[in-house]
């Protein structure tokens, strides 16, 4: 299963608008996405209740698991929330 | 004796009045009898004969759903209201609620529960408990989501088991509300013209709750602890925001520090400058109360009745009939002032579910206000015309005008007109009683503004949409806060822009209004009095001090700062000229 490490950049963390739309994009994958800290438990990366639950802010290290169909592509999007800076959106 | 209670500030203001104790949470009634419920639900329904339980199930699972529903229109129909008093960011915490809502961890468990035996109403009750543990367990920012959390289960069992909360509303003036925890929706309804403040048992800054209040400019202290519940509903408290204290039972000296609360008479006659210059004061009303909160604070009449609130809320549209009582009520309300109904503005960020919505990459450049009118919801459009030319021939209908938003092309204008004149001669036709009311457009692009002159040939009257306008011109979204700076009124591209669309009035017939949020500050009054305009669109409770403000303006030295202010190149000369400490 292809997996991505990543460190997130967003000030927010994956509160507010890069939160939602980090779940959004989960949510909208035809991929089984499952996200956490480094060495923590995974969750569903398109439930908003697990992903506000984990409580990631801006520099934590996540983990991030996909399985299925256009896995690749929907972690290369969902490692590109997680890096870009709010500003350049 | 006075006493000090310390809590986190919200924003930096006071205010004085008479508390009031909220408590929102619905009575779920007792839950089933132990013993009831199978604390190991059977992970495999055939080996389940009990049929009934299987029933109940159903049933349980079909209200679970149908609340759902119905708690995603209100939260839907709540963005739409808190966009008119608050911010775009506002509008982002109802769509967060939304997301929660919708959660399929939240339908598992809900699922899970129900399974287990328990009614819907308990099930959700009991699943959300586990994600606020959750929630508050983990901290930090994860925590302060446990409010937004308790909004949604509350509008779920609210729509499972009835019950309203209380009305906030509707409090007496000069209220101070204490409650354990205010939910964001709660937040959002407080009317900062009746309410002094408010303070909360728990909170923390970056709440929700907080956020709202310093939107709304209301004094608020949160997570003042357990010590809050000594303070009696009646007593008389200061909510000291700047201090970060609740203070029971002020002296005076406490009152005089927290700068009481400035009454300013309200006038219900229409008000002039220094010089004579009649300007006339009118409301914005966006939502049903708004129609009395604008007669209350003596409003002339409605600058920019939003027909937008009409249809929010339902499965379907309005029809002709209930649309025709709701202007000619608008009317009634101010027999001797005009009224000016925008015909609807929907699509882009203001979607209605059964108008088929347009599926645009940028809602805000896309098929939104007079472009949907014209095309895929004439039909919609068709009947509020008719709706309005009929409510124009009631007793009070003379001072009936209609606006279209978004106004790009004078193809527009034309079309618009025609629709009018083809629905009047149908109205004729059918032996209806009607008559063709005032018909202007808005100027809320830099089309519009820059077309001016072109347009003013083809209407009675122009508003310029302070918001959308800045919002267009300075290409920033108004509720980002890293463009917060660019997308301001006071930019002097905006400005220009402004001018440009009074300008093209001068010498005409035409008369010209503002309405957006510019409008209601009494500090930029003499500002748009001086660059000719002569009508004011303001939030209800806003009238009285533009009113003030209005009074007191010297239609020379207006004229003057508007020059000086057009002349000015960055925003901070703009600001400067408005302070005046540069002349």
């Amino acid at each position: 299963m292809p997996e991505r490490i990543a460190t997130v950049v967003p000030e927010d963390g994956l509160h507010a608008r890069p939160g939602a739309t980090f779940v959004e994009t989960a949510a909208d994958s035809d991929a089984d996405v499952q996200v956490g800290h480094t060495g923590g438990d995974l969750v569903n990366a398109a439930s908003m209740l697990a992903v506000t639950g984990l409580g990631v802010e801006h520099g934590d290290e996540v983990r991030l698991v996909a399985e299925g169909e256009d896995a690749d592509a929907t972690l290369d999007e969902l490692e590109r929330i997680l890096t870009t800076p709010e500003d350049d959106r | 004796m006075v006493r000090r209670l310390s809590g986190v500030g919200a924003i930096r203001a006071a205010g004085t009045g008479t508390a009031v104790w909220y408590g929102s949470e619905p009575d779920l009634g007792d839950p089933p009898a132990i013993g009831t419920v199978d604390p190991d639900p059977d992970p495999d329904p055939d080996t389940d004969t009990d049929t009934d339980t299987e029933t109940e199930t159903e049933t349980e699972t079909e209200r679970f759903e149908s609340a759902r529903d119905a708690a995603r229109k209100a939260i839907r129909a709540e963005r739409e209201r808190a966009t008119e008093r608050l911010d775009d960011a506002a509008a982002a915490v109802f769509d967060a609620h939304v997301q929660f809502l919708d959660d399929p961890q939240l339908a598992e468990t809900v699922a899970a529960r129900i399974e287990s035996g328990l009614p819907a109403e308990h099930a959700v009750d009991r699943a959300f408990a586990a994600f606020v543990d959750r929630f508050e367990g983990t901290g930090g920012r994860t925590a302060e989501r446990a409010d937004d959390l308790r909004d949604v289960r509350d509008r779920l069992l609210r729509e499972l088991v009835g019950g309203d909360r209380d009305d906030l509303a509707d409090l007496p003036a000069g209220s101070v509300v204490l409650a354990e925890r205010l939910t964001p929706s709660d937040t959002a309804r407080l009317d900062p013209d009746r309410v002094a403040g408010f303070a909360t048992v728990t909170g923390g800054p970056t709440a929700h709750a907080a956020i709202f209040a310093r939107s709304l400019g209301l004094p608020a202290v949160v997570g003042v602890g357990e010590g809050l519940h000594d303070v009696a509903a009646g007593a008389e408290v200061v909510v000291d925001g700047t201090e970060g204290e609740v203070v029971i039972g002020p002296d005076a000296a406490t009152r005089e520090a927290a700068g009481g609360d400035e009454r300013v008479e309200i006038r219900t006659a229409p008000v002039t400058t220094a010089e004579g210059t009649p300007i006339e004061v009118a409301a914005n009303v966006g939502q049903q109360a708004d129609l009395a909160a604008a007669a209350d604070h003596g409003a002339d009449g409605i600058g920019l009745f939003r027909t937008e609130f009409l249809f929010f809320d339902r499965a379907s549209p309005p029809d002709e009939d209930e649309q025709y009582e709701a202007y000619r009520e608008a009317l009634a309300t101010f027999p001797d002032g005009r009224v000016v109904v925008r015909t609807l503005d929907v699509g882009g960020d203001k979607p209605v579910g059964y108008l088929d919505p347009a599926d645009d990459e940028n809602p805000f450049l896309g098929e939104r206000g007079i472009r949907r009118s014209l095309g895929p919801d004439a039909d919609v459009f068709e009947t509020q015309l008719r709706a309005l030319l009929r409510a124009a021939a009631t007793d009070a209908g003379g001072r009936l005008s209609v606006m279209v938003p978004l106004v790009t092309t004078v193809d527009e204008v034309v079309a618009a007109r025609e629709a009018i004149e083809s629905v009047a001669a149908a109205l004729d036709a059918a032996g209806e009683a009607y008559a063709t009311p005032e018909f202007g457009v808005m100027i809320e692009t830099p089309a519009a503004a820059l077309l001016a002159e072109p347009l003013v040939g083809h209407v009675d009257f122009v508003s310029v949409g302070t918001n959308d306008l800045a919002q267009y011109v300075m290409a920033a979204a108004r509720g980002n806060r890293r463009v917060a700076d660019l997308a301001d009124p006071r930019q002097p591209a905006v400005l220009r822009a402004i001018r440009r669309g009074v300008a093209a009035t001068e010498g005409t017939d035409v008369w010209v209004g503002v309405c957006g949020e510019m409008a209601s500050d009494p500090a930029v009054t003499p500002l748009l009095v001086g660059l000719g305009v002569d009508e004011l669109s303001v939030a209800p409770a806003s009238a009285p001090r533009v009113k003030r403000a209005v009074s007191e303006v010297r239609d020379d030295a207006a004229r003057d700062l508007a020059e000086r202010a057009l002349a000015a190149g960055t925003r901070e000369e703009v600001a400067a000229v408005l302070d005046g400490t540069v002349s």
